[in-house]
């Protein structure tokens, strides 16, 4: 279905949607965009990059599984668990943009297949992602297109708006994006003649905006096959301070951790709960025999790069890099994963 | 700024006649504006040194990896490594050798002196700019900034775009060094510690409201601990990876082990994480400001250092960073010490 939506009209829309949890950006003093609960307040139109990606949402960074707790009745004690499952209201995230939802549909992979994540399907069955394409990239760092993404892509939303300067083209491509607009039918236009071919131009525009580019991608994947042992990843980690910031932030990075949080040791009380974790922490491979196997930065640098762009490959037959460039705009002391993956890519040639 | 001809050609020597392994300098970005750390092994890309107002990182937290890379090898190689150090950095590399980390030996240390001016703060500078990009920033010969963008250049008086510690730095110039590029100067410093009067003046209600919003924040990724050249515990209190394992070591033990902070990124583990960590740097941080400016979220962490670095300075008289022969301040007792907490 394909729609137009006056811009002036957007936070009516939203106020609409009052049976949905609804999510957008919002710039914060220091000038960052993070993602925050609708309140009635402002709607800003004009967003560029959220430092967290929508993926805080879907895949929180806390967890809760289950709960446990020890009662003791005279000698005998019994310790009493209790599956807890998020829940969820309707959620409706506005404001990703396109890699950010084809992150999403790479999340949505890994966790299905054989074990279902009941914890994550239970947030994403219940999630419709409106996203904004790119008609101006909002990270000088963006190469979405050197990643088969495109700063309109479909992949993973529900709906697609196009800014067509005071409407947006509204591309309706799922049953949960025409729920969304069925709420609020009398906001929304037919198409004016003309309009779906200028929201194609700016599309096509807006691919040659790209700044940065890394070529020939699919070779590389090849090319990691012979590389675990070079000493590449030794000279290129040697600036890495080993903290988690381009793991965390990157839309599609989705390690975790699970671990029992003791609230109280007698009787015993507590959580078990998920966290984020990262391949760049020195403990994510740590061994309880006191082995490490990736005891170094390079190996872990190597790690993040050979999962992203050589495993996930083979699994999955797409790049786990979606090109928002977060990594590369937000590490403290620019590992450049473009030039990183440029020299793999020129090695012995 | 200083001019690091001088530097380059000493550079150059030292990596010919092999007397240091590598040399930890400054060489331009590939991501924007910024400066990245370099490291040079060979005379001929010694050329790639920069020096200007986007050399922000303070260098001397790679002599931790240093220390540990040569832990790891059966016959390390024991020459020096050479870095580059502003005024602040060289403070860190005092409180090193004062704390025995590192030896004198370990490093050939090349300063370089910011002069006038100091180093760029992004936020400030992406507000000035409003939406533009920055590709170079220069100093001019009158100390003002002048930065290049993809529609020419915009001239800025220093003291609008310099990181709030330059604002406050006690000694623009290296205070350790084997060779020094530029002039010692000191800038007159009214109120060296302005910075903390609007949170001082807040009343512990409103300070414990402002903290619980802004280590709220705060996701864990530890790129505060990561970036300072402080944080060089082999195992911090946030990772417990060393628990001693033998064969007798239960499943039980291993799972009971003690997690003095949770991984949660929750208010209460947030603020012990960030506490702990600001109590370990009480009188040995050197106000570099890279915990603040790495940290992805602008947790303002630079308060709680400075205002450690205060208390230190007001308790003790101590001011960190300027003398290696003297004792850390946490590792020694005079008669003078403040003794009225006993009671």
């Amino acid at each position: 279905m394909e729609k137009t939506l006056v811009k002036k009209s957007f936070p009516r829309w939203i106020q609409k949607l009052d049976s949905w949890q609804v999510y957008f950006p919002r710039r914060d003093e220091e000038g960052r965009w993070n993602y925050v609960e609708a309140d009635g307040g402002e709607v800003s139109l004009d967003v560029l990059q959220t430092t967290l990606p929508p993926k805080k949402i879907l895949f929180p960074q806390r967890e809760v599984f289950l709960e446990f707790a020890a009662t003791l009745a005279g000698n005998q004690e019994t310790l009493e668990i209790k599956e807890v499952l998020p829940e969820v209201k309707p959620t409706v995230i506005i404001g990703p943009r396109p890699c950010e939802a084809r992150a999403a549909w790479m999340l949505d992979e890994v966790f299905s297949g054989e074990f279902k994540d009941v914890y994550y399907w239970k947030r994403r069955d219940q999630t419709t992602l409106v996203g904004f394409a790119c008609t101006t990239p909002p990270s000088e760092n963006c190469f979405c297109t050197s990643v088969e993404g495109s700063p309109h892509s479909e992949e993973g939303l529900d709906i697609l708006l196009t800014d067509l300067g005071d409407r947006f083209y509204v591309q309706s491509l799922t049953p949960k994006g025409e729920k969304l607009i069925s709420a609020a039918k009398e906001l929304f236009a037919e198409p004016a003649p003309g309009d779906k071919k200028q929201a194609k131009a700016l599309h096509a525009e807006s691919e040659k905006k790209i700044r940065r580019q890394l070529k020939n991608a699919r070779p590389i994947s090849e090319k990691l096959k012979g590389m675990f042992d070079s000493p590449l990843w030794d000279e290129e980690s040697m600036s890495c301070l080993r903290c988690g910031i381009c793991t965390y932030l990157c839309p599609s990075c989705h390690c975790f951790d699970i671990n029992d949080e003791v609230e109280n040791h007698s009787p015993l009380r507590g959580q078990r709960v998920r966290t984020w974790d990262t391949c760049q922490f020195p403990d994510f491979t740590m061994h309880s025999s006191g082995h490490n196997p990736r005891p170094d930065k390079a190996s872990r640098l190597r790690q993040r790069l050979l999962h992203k762009f050589q495993y996930f490959v083979q699994v999955y037959d797409k790049f786990m890099c979606v090109g928002c460039g977060r990594c590369i705009s937000l590490c403290p002391v620019g590992i450049d994963i473009i030039k990183v993956l440029d020299k793999v890519r020129d090695h012995g040639a | 700024m200083a001019k690091i001809e001088d530097l380059k050609e000493e550079a150059k020597k030292l990596l010919r006649e092999g007397k240091v392994k590598y040399i930890i300098g400054y060489g331009a970005g590939t991501n924007g504006w910024l400066a990245a750390p370099l490291f040079i092994k060979k005379p001929e890309d010694v050329d790639k040194l920069v020096w200007d107002p986007t050399c922000v990182h303070n260098l001397v937290r790679f002599l931790v990896d240093e220390k540990r890379r040569k832990a790891r090898q059966k016959q390390p190689d024991k020459r020096p490594v050479g870095i580059m150090v502003k005024g602040c950095d060289s403070r860190a590399v005092v409180v090193l050798l004062q704390e025995k980390f590192i030896d004198r030996n370990d490093v050939y240390i090349l300063g370089v002196s910011c002069e006038n001016t100091g180093v760029v703060d992004d936020a400030k500078l992406a507000k000035k700019l409003a939406g533009k990009k920055a590709k170079k920033v220069e100093v001019d010969a009158r100390n003002r900034f002048v930065i290049t963008t993809e529609d020419g250049k915009v001239e800025v008086a220093a003291e609008d775009l310099l990181a709030e510690r330059c604002l406050e730095c006690k000694a623009n110039f290296p205070v350790i060094y084997d060779l020094l590029s530029g002039e010692k100067t000191k800038r007159s410093l009214d109120k060296p510690f302005g910075s903390l009067e609007k949170i001082e003046s807040l009343s512990s209600a409103e300070r414990w409201s402002f903290w619980k919003e802004q280590l709220d924040k705060c996701i864990r990724c530890y790129a505060c601990r990561s970036a300072c050249p402080m944080c060089y515990c082999d195992e911090c209190v946030v990772d417990s990876i060393n628990l001693a394992v033998t064969a007798d070591t239960t499943a039980d033990e291993k799972a009971q082990r003690i997690r003095w902070i949770q991984r949660s990124a929750e208010s209460s583990e947030n603020l012990i994480y960030h506490l702990v960590r600001a109590i370990h740097l009480a009188g040995r941080c050197i106000d570099c400001g890279e915990c603040e400016r790495a940290c992805p979220l602008d947790i303002p962490l630079r308060f709680l250092n400075k205002k450690l670095e205060k208390e230190a300075k007001e308790l003790f008289g101590y001011e960190v960073g300027f003398d290696a022969a003297l004792p850390a301040l946490i590792s020694c007792f005079r008669d003078e010490d403040p003794q009225d907490f006993i009671r």
